[in-house]
Formats: C-alpha cells, structure tokens, sequence
C-alpha cells in the first residue's frame, strides 16, 4: 500500500508566511516575464530582419569598386580590379576574403516570352556562394541544363515595380516574379543559344543579376571573346565594416566602398544587444527569485524541524518526504509559468497586430523555444527544490 | 535478526565505566526472540544506549551490528528502511505530534508499513484504556496516557527488535502491567528480542538475559 502524504501535510507549518511567500511567487512571475519577453522579442528581431541582413556569421559584407575620375573614364582597365589588387586586398589584416563579381562577357538579351511583352539588353554577375546572403538549393548549374536559375538584386526589382507602369507593364509580387520563367539569349563569337531562367531568390546584399559561377565562366568561354575576363566589383567580406583601417586603407587605394547596406546590420546588432540584456537582466530576477523561494523553502523546513524529524525517526525515508514536500509546491510553479506564458502570447499577438500590422515575417504565436524555456525553468526549479528539502532533511536526520 | 555490540562506550565516558558494565565495553550478541532486561541507575547511559542501538546518535566508540551489518556504514534511506521494517522503539521521552489526534499519531506510523488493521489501533486502545482518547489531541493528553499512545504506536509495524526505554516511567502498576502484556504478545507473534531498559527490574517481565549497565 502507498504511504499517504494526506497526514503528513498538517505537520508542515507554512500558514504564518503568506507575505514573503506571495512576494517569491511575484518576484518569480517578473522574472520569467522579463525573461520569456526577451527571448520572444530576440526571435521576433531574427526573423523581421532576416530578410535585410548583410550580415552572415558574424561578418560585414561590402561590395568595393575603383572610383570613377575624369582620367580614368573611358580606360576600362584602370576601372578593373586585376589580379594583384585582389591579392594586395586579401593580405589586409582587417579582410576576411575578396570574391569578385566577374561579369558576362558577350551580350545578353533578356525577354519575358509569351508572359510579358518586355523585351531589354543586360547583363549577368557571379559571385562565389559564400558572398550570397540568400542560395537556395536550386542555385546551381550543370553544362546541358536548358534552365538557369538567377538571384536578382531586391532593389533592382523594386525600380522595375517603379518604372513599370510609366512603360505600360504591369506590377508584379516577388512570389509571381519567381514563377515567371524568361528567355534569355546568349550571343556572340559567332553564336546564339536561348536559355530559360527562372528567379529563385532576391538578395539584399548583392546589386546585380546572379547567375552560378559554372553557367558564366561556361558561357565567357563559349560566347566571350577575352580570355580572361576581369571584374569592376569586388565583394569583401570584414568583421566590421566601420574597421578605420579599413577605411583608410580603401581610401588611400582610391576605392570606392558601397556602405549603406551595412547599417541595417549594425542596427539589428544593437537592438539584438538590447534584449540580450534585458534576457540576462530577465535570468538574473529569476536566479533571485529563486533564491527567495529557497529561503521561504528553508524557512518551512526549519518552522516543521520537530515534526519532520520525528518522521525520520518513526522510520520516514528522507528522500519520499523531500519528494513529497517539494512537490507540494509543483502547482505554484506551473500556474506562474501557465500565466506568464499567457501574458507574453497576449503581449506577442498586441505586438504583431497593433504595433507591426500583421506583417507576415512575424507569427501571432509565441516560439517553441519560449515554451521550451518555460518548460526547462519549471523542471529546474523542481530538481533544485527537490534537492534542497532532501539535503536539509539528510541533516535533519543526523541529528538525535 | 541478531544484534551485535562491540566494545560499545559512549565517547563521553571514561574508560573505567566498562570495569563494572555488563554492556559497556563488552562484545555481546542478543539473538532472535531473546527478552533482554537491562537494569540501569539514572546516569549509567540507558537512553544513550538505546538511541546509539536505533541509529539516532553516533557519539560511540565500538561498533553496533545488525546480522553483521555495521550501522556506522548506514545512509538516511537504510535507518529509514530497518526503522520501518525492522526495528521499533518506544522513547523515554514519548515524542507525539502533539497537534495530532492520538488515532492520527497511530495512523502516521501505521501507514508506514501497516502489520496490523485499522481497527486493531481500537482494540489495543480500549485493552490500555485509552480507547476513548483517540480523537483527543495528544498534547492534551496525561503523560500515562502518551505514553500508552506510544507503546500502542511501536506494535503496528512489523519488527525484530522492541526496544523499549523506560516504558512504564508514567503509568501505575496495573496499567505497566496490562502494556506488558500486550508487547509480549506482540513480540512473540513476530518472534521478535526486546531489548527492556529500566532502573529497577519489574516482576511481571520474564527475561531471558539480565544485564545491568
């Protein structure tokens, strides 16, 4: 037969503490709010800026070209960025790596086909993977493969969505543009081959027309003339691109470095610093309030000592009465975790609907991952509880 | 279950205790169904004998022994266990919940590992005339009648060895008596020592091994 707890309960003296009990439950209750808060602010940060971000692990980056002066207009090659440039570059201290952005080298016609009667010249980059903020799967090209995949540049498509009434084209989604498959001519040396291409994703970081380094290095040396084809652009990837030596360094080169996509990745990083420390902030309530608990724990321990050590010499097991006397205060620690979750869920959907519209990058819902701390806080608190009755009844039973 | 002392002293006696004790510094063996009188003056270390036996307190040179198990080697959960299961007590100083009824002080030790029903706690009651005490809180209660709660409360367990400190310290002879019996019963159902520590021998106590401490 089971040892009931129901006799027991009465000997533990908890009644005369209400005040500093309900103080623990609140300073409890702050806590894991501030915490949950952040938690959920710092997912709703990730996924609004996801899109905007140039950063990627930790790195800045920034596309740098030669400045265009009276004397060099009109001499490509001192426009170009050659070999020792990109090796002089990659010996900085303060540069991570340099890929360049190597440009078609035959003309290129692009067509909307039957879809859109939109007709115009262009041209297409490459750009190593690594530089790419946004590579689907897809992103890739085999020699025979009818079909090319591009990353298009977000703001050159939003001056498409500007211009295109004025030419009498009809506006288009990023969804229905992915959909819409266009022709593309490759001509030159003699020759003309018609390719379907198709967007598979719009990138933030990269001004220009992207297609896989195997289909253009394919196609300079099918269609293109040079044998070697040299690029204008040149993307470096930095820890910081605010760096003064950088700066410097680029300024005395005569280069010219396109900066204002760094500051959204500068600004997420600030407001991601603010509610990590509001979550540390949050986690250090928490560890008090624990610590609060613990002595009200303590204190009921040591109010109940006759009575808890008379059950230890009646032949009590210390471990079933710790289990039993922490696990009176089970309940108290769900509902706080129960009503705190609420309270971030109701804060989470006021947020997406009252403060960002519904936009669809953020979900009403709070994240898993809230949950999952909620669910972690409630277990640790148990064990830490369950582990402090035992060790204070072990004592107790030493005790004659 | 047999009891081993070794060489057993209290570290705050002297040595020279032992030259007059029977228990003190000697290596004795109380073997099962055994009935150990131990008669003791005030002083002579009846109680802490007692609780160094069940465990309570280690300030002991020597060593105590259940079949050969050292206690020294014992955790909280294996006392708790032999106190469930194998040993029972009945303390000099009673030690109820003094906020509890005297049935609720029964049933807590009861439940524990219950050898008995329910409705024995009554009957055993009314046999030392407590039965109408028992939804009395114990605080209440006259130290004669705690003290018949507590000897009530050592037999509903199951045990090898009783020990008992000075049981009868509060009741008049009839009633020590009437307690007598019952433990006796009680012990020879489960073939159990008891282990009867006193200050003076009492008549109606049939022992098997006389010690004086």
């Amino acid at each position: 037969m089971a040892v009931s707890f129901q006799p027991i309960r009465p000997l533990l003296q908890t009644g005369t503490n209400t005040v500093s009990r309900w103080f623990s439950y609140i300073g409890l209750g702050i806590g894991v709010l501030l915490l949950l808060c952040s938690i959920q602010m710092y997912v709703n940060i990730q996924q609004l800026l996801k899109e905007g971000s140039i950063r990627k692990n930790g790195f800045d980056f920034v596309s740098i070209t030669k400045s265009v002066t009276n004397q060099t207009m009109g001499q490509p090659e001192k426009n170009l960025f050659h070999q020792p440039d990109i090796d002089e570059l990659k010996s900085q201290p303060f540069i991570d790596g340099v890929a360049p952005l190597v440009p078609n080298d035959f003309r290129v016609k692009l067509s909307a086909g039957d879809v859109l009667p939109f007709s115009t010249d262009m041209f297409l980059e490459t750009l190593e993977n690594d530089f790419i903020d946004t590579i689907p799967p897809s992103f890739t090209w085999r020699e025979g493969q009818p079909s090319i995949p591009i990353i298009l540049s977000s703001d050159f498509f939003e001056i498409y969505n500007v211009f295109a009434p004025g030419q009498g084209l009809p506006q288009v989604s990023k969804e229905t543009a992915m959909g819409i498959p266009v022709q593309i001519t490759a001509e030159g040396n003699g020759r003309q081959e018609i390719f379907y291409a198709k967007i598979v994703a719009f990138s933030d970081r990269v001004n220009s027309v992207l297609v896989p380094k195997a289909f253009l290095d394919w196609a300079n040396k099918s269609f293109g003339t040079k044998k070697y084809v040299e690029a204008s652009r040149l993307f470096i990837k930095v820890k910081d691109a605010n760096n003064p030596d950088l700066l410097r360094f680029l300024d005395s080169k005569n280069y010219k470095l396109n900066k204002d996509k760094t500051l959204l990745g500068r600004n997420k990083m600030v407001i991601q610093g603010i509610f990590t420390g509001l979550g540390i902030f949050g986690l250090l309530v928490v560890l008090l309030a624990l610590m609060l608990f613990s002595f009200y724990l303590q204190l009921v321990i040591a109010r109940s000592k006759d009575s808890l050590h008379l059950l230890l010499m009646l032949g009590y097991s210390p471990s079933w009465l710790g289990r039993n006397v922490s696990r009176r205060f089970i309940p108290v620690y769900i509902s706080i975790i129960v009503v705190t979750l609420a309270v971030v869920q109701l804060m989470q959907w006021s947020f997406h609907h009252f403060v960002m519209y519904d936009r669809p990058e953020l979900s009403s819902f709070i994240h898993w991952g809230v949950i999952a701390t909620g669910v972690v806080l409630v277990a640790l608190s148990m064990v830490t509880n369950y582990r402090l009755v035992r060790r204070m009844l072990g004592r107790l039973g030493e005790a004659g | 279950m047999q009891l081993i002392i070794r060489d057993l002293l209290p570290l705050y006696f002297d040595k020279d205790k032992t030259r007059l004790s029977d228990i003190w510094g000697k290596n004795i063996a109380f073997n099962k169904g055994e009935r150990i009188k131990i008669v003791a003056p005030s002083g002579s270390g009846k109680t802490s004998l007692i609780h160094f036996l069940y465990g309570m307190r280690k300030e002991y040179s020597g060593s105590i022994g259940y079949d050969d198990k050292s206690i020294a080697g014992f955790s909280a959960e294996d006392f708790a266990t032999y106190r469930k299961d194998h040993i029972s007590v009945v303390f000099q100083d009673l030690r109820l919940f003094p906020e509890q009824t005297v049935m609720q002080n029964l049933e807590i030790k009861r439940q524990l590992n219950p050898y008995h029903p329910k409705e024995k706690i009554t009957e055993m009651a009314q046999r030392l005339g407590i039965g109408d005490k028992l939804s009395s809180r114990s605080r209440i209660c006259s130290y004669g009648e705690q003290q018949r709660v507590a000897i009530i409360r050592s037999l509903l367990q199951p045990f090898d060895i009783l020990l008992l400190d000075e049981p009868f310290s509060h009741l008049d002879n009839n009633n020590s008596e009437k307690a007598m019996t019952l433990m006796l019963e009680e012990a020879a159902l489960r073939n159990a020592t008891i282990i009867f520590a006193d200050l003076e021998r009492i008549d109606y106590y049939p022992y098997t091994q006389l010690y004086h401490l």
